[in-house]
């Protein structure tokens, strides 16, 4: 089995945060789950900046990115990491609450790498996570340069 | 040799056969000489000329009258006859009747040439009387006189031309569509048209010598208006209000130019006045239509504003309002897990509870987005097969469907005009009310078919053999939330055919249900035919 990577968990709901942590911890997917509460905690993590200047130099194994959130949302949050060559590598899966079809469709055009639901149901919530968890955590290669933990 | 006396009286004639002589050779006048009864004696050159008879031909064997017009030659003695109160005949006498009476006659005859053809000639008529004045004969000297008549006839010709002219120019003025009238420079007018007539209801005889401004709302305004046209050449579109002899008062326009004579003297004005009523009701509904339209746009721009707003609203509410529903189901799985088990029933029944509260929260909400979009999406109109849609439905509702006895009954549907996602959400709708409320009955029949036409547009059904409902809330089945089952009885959100009703309505048809308690329940609802 692939050793377990890093994923970098931006949620600004603790709940929510609580439940994927829950759930990824469930399905044994994350021994190092970084978790921020707001887009630019992210951007700052992305870039090593501020509290996170002095953190290991290599990038997360996979982005779970909310789409609202406060301060810098998750869109703009996309929109930089996919602007930025040295970021655009990472695979940044959307979790929202949202159905709204414009979300989803500028998602892609910004060149989100998954979108999700989340599901109201939490057995369907554990499985939705259990599945981006594998595919993109585990089974997905990850492109030279995203470190291994 | 001849005497004295003869050479005194040869002397003595001859100036006279002289001038006899001149007479009778002259080419431009003829003379004719008869005696007492008319019968020709002399015919000059000039009369062989202008009559082309022979002197031969004629001396000695008729009378003027006899180369002369019969039917003037009657006429003239019946003329006589009256005259004279005495029956004069038709011939000779009547000719020379008047100088017969010692009355010096000069009058115009026609004269009949050897060929027929005939000329007006000027001719004076005197008596030849011998010393005791009796009438020994008559001397008839004429001119020709058709040089003359043709002048009068072309004469004739050019007054008729210029009364035909005069008629035309007064006919283009009569017929013109604008009331025209010409005014001195007094302010009097000198003349107008039918349509000013029609425009002032007075008489033209009426009209004229008035003055101008007798027949307007404003009279000073009238009199400005002549004045700047006497000064200043002309006016264009100057306004008025005519009042006619009734009262009516009428909107025109006057265009106006100052008119000169030959000499370059100031004569007057020509005015013409269009009436502007037909062109003030086409203003004002332009104006009218432009503040409605000004007033649409404004109130479009009102439900623009509306509609984002609900737009935002709606969108906060999908992401904010599910967000807590999701953490209740989270946080009570957990729960289970946390306790692995060790709850007592009635713990496991309340966690249940709060389970199911939240889900049918959740579906409330969902339901709730799905009807407001419904009212806010833009239609998207095309063909579309509704036999297909249908099927398409139904593999939809497979689980709702799984383990159940349905007996489908379809009859080809027609195809429509519509938007088909929301045709779909329609039959997914009705068909799945269909199958809830058919699940006690074994088999359930569901029947999906059309049931004619009604103002051009299809009337489609759905029909089950289920529980059915009382006609007595039938208005309550389209209405937001209402529901005519306890949601023990049967689940849902009372939302499902008040999207229905929104969404036909919006195609502009019309829905509506028939039923009975156990009878089961048809919805219709129309729409419009693909051709």
């Amino acid at each position: 089995m692939n050793p377990l990577k890093r994923i970098l968990l931006v949620e600004d709901s603790p709940r929510d945060a609580e439940l994927i942590l829950d759930a990824l911890e469930a399905n044994q997917l994350a021994n190092e789950v970084v978790h921020v509460r707001d887009g630019a905690d992210a951007l700052d993590y992305l870039y090593r900046r501020g509290q996170f200047a002095d953190r290991p130099d290599s990038q997360p194994a996979l982005m779970l990115l909310d789409l609202k959130l406060p301060k810098v949302d998750g869109l703009e949050v996309l929109r930089q990491i996919k602007g930025d060559d040295a970021l655009k590598i990472i695979p940044v899966v959307m979790m929202t609450s949202s159905r709204e079809e414009r979300d989803l469709v500028q998602s892609y055009q910004l060149g989100v790498n998954a979108y999700v639901v989340k599901p109201m149901k939490f057995r369907d919530f554990v499985e939705a996570v259990k599945q981006v968890g594998i595919f993109w955590a585990v089974i997905n290669e990850v492109p030279p340069g995203t470190a291994y933990t | 040799m001849p005497t004295v006396e003869e050479r005194a009286g040869e002397a003595a004639l001859l100036p006279t056969g002289a001038v006899q002589s001149a007479i009778f050779n002259s080419a431009n006048f003829s003379s004719i000489v008869t005696d007492a009864q008319g019968v020709i004696q002399i015919f000059n050159v000039g009369a062989e000329r202008m009559l082309g008879y022979a002197a031969a031909d004629v001396v000695n064997k008729v009378t003027p009258a006899d180369i002369s017009d019969p039917l003037e030659l009657a006429a003239r003695a019946a003329m006589l006859s009256v005259e004279f109160d005495t029956p004069i005949t038709s011939g000779f006498e009547a000719l020379v009747f008047r100088a017969s009476r010692g009355i010096e006659d000069i009058y115009e005859l026609t004269y009949v040439r050897t060929d027929g053809s005939r000329f007006p000639a000027v001719v004076s008529i005197t008596a030849l009387r011998d010393a005791e004045e009796a009438i020994i004969g008559y001397l008839l000297i004429g001119t020709d006189n058709t040089a003359r008549h043709d002048v009068e006839e072309e004469r004739k010709k050019l007054d008729q031309g210029l009364r035909d002219q005069q008629f035309y120019t007064r006919s283009l003025i009569e017929s013109n569509i604008d009331a025209l009238m010409a005014i001195d420079p007094r302010g009097i007018i000198t003349d107008v048209n039918k349509q000013t007539e029609a425009l002032t209801g007075y008489a033209r005889d009426e009209l004229i010598g008035a003055p101008f401004r007798n027949y307007f709302t404003d009279p000073a305004r009238a009199d400005a208006g002549i004045h700047r046209v006497l000064t200043e050449g002309k006016v264009t579109n100057y306004e008025l209000t005519a009042r006619a002899s009734d009262g009516t008062e009428t909107v025109v326009s006057y265009n106006a130019t100052a008119f000169h004579d030959r000499n370059r003297q100031l004569r007057g004005v020509f005015a013409a006045a269009r009436d502007m009523t037909e062109l003030k009701r086409y203003e004002r509904t332009v104006q009218k239509n432009e503040l409605q339209r000004e007033s649409d746009v404004a109130h479009a721009k009102e439900l623009a504003i509306v509609n984002q707003e609900l737009e935002a609203f709606s969108y906060s509410v999908s992401h904010d309002l599910r967000a807590p529903l999701r953490h209740i189901h989270g946080y009570v799985e957990m729960l289970h897990r946390a306790t692995e088990g060790q709850l007592s029933d009635k713990a496991a029944h309340y966690l249940k509870t709060i389970t199911d509260a939240a889900e049918e929260m959740g579906q409330l909400i969902d339901d709730l987005l799905a009807f407001s979009r419904v009212g806010r999406t833009e239609l998207r109109s095309a063909p579309v097969d509704l036999d297909a849609l249908v099927q398409t439905v139904i593999r939809g509702l497979e689980m709702a469907v799984q383990g159940r006895g349905i007996r489908w009954r379809f009859t080809p549907l027609p195809n429509v005009i519509g938007d088909a996602a929301l045709l779909k959400q329609v039959l997914a709708n009705l068909i799945d009310n269909a199958i809830k409320y058919s699940r006690t009955r074994d088999p359930a029949i569901i029947e999906i078919g059309c049931a004619g036409e009604e103002t051009g547009r299809v009337i489609l059904f759905v029909r089950d053999n289920g529980v059915g409902f009382d006609m007595h809330y039938a208005h309550k089945l389209f209405g937001v939330f209402q529901r005519l089952h306890r949601p023990e009885e049967f689940e849902g959100t009372g939302i499902g055919l008040a999207t229905v009703r929104r969404i036909v309505g919006r195609h502009g048809g019309r829905v509506w249900a028939e039923g009975g308690v156990d009878q089961g329940a048809t919805i219709y609802f129309t729409l419009e035919r693909s051709l």
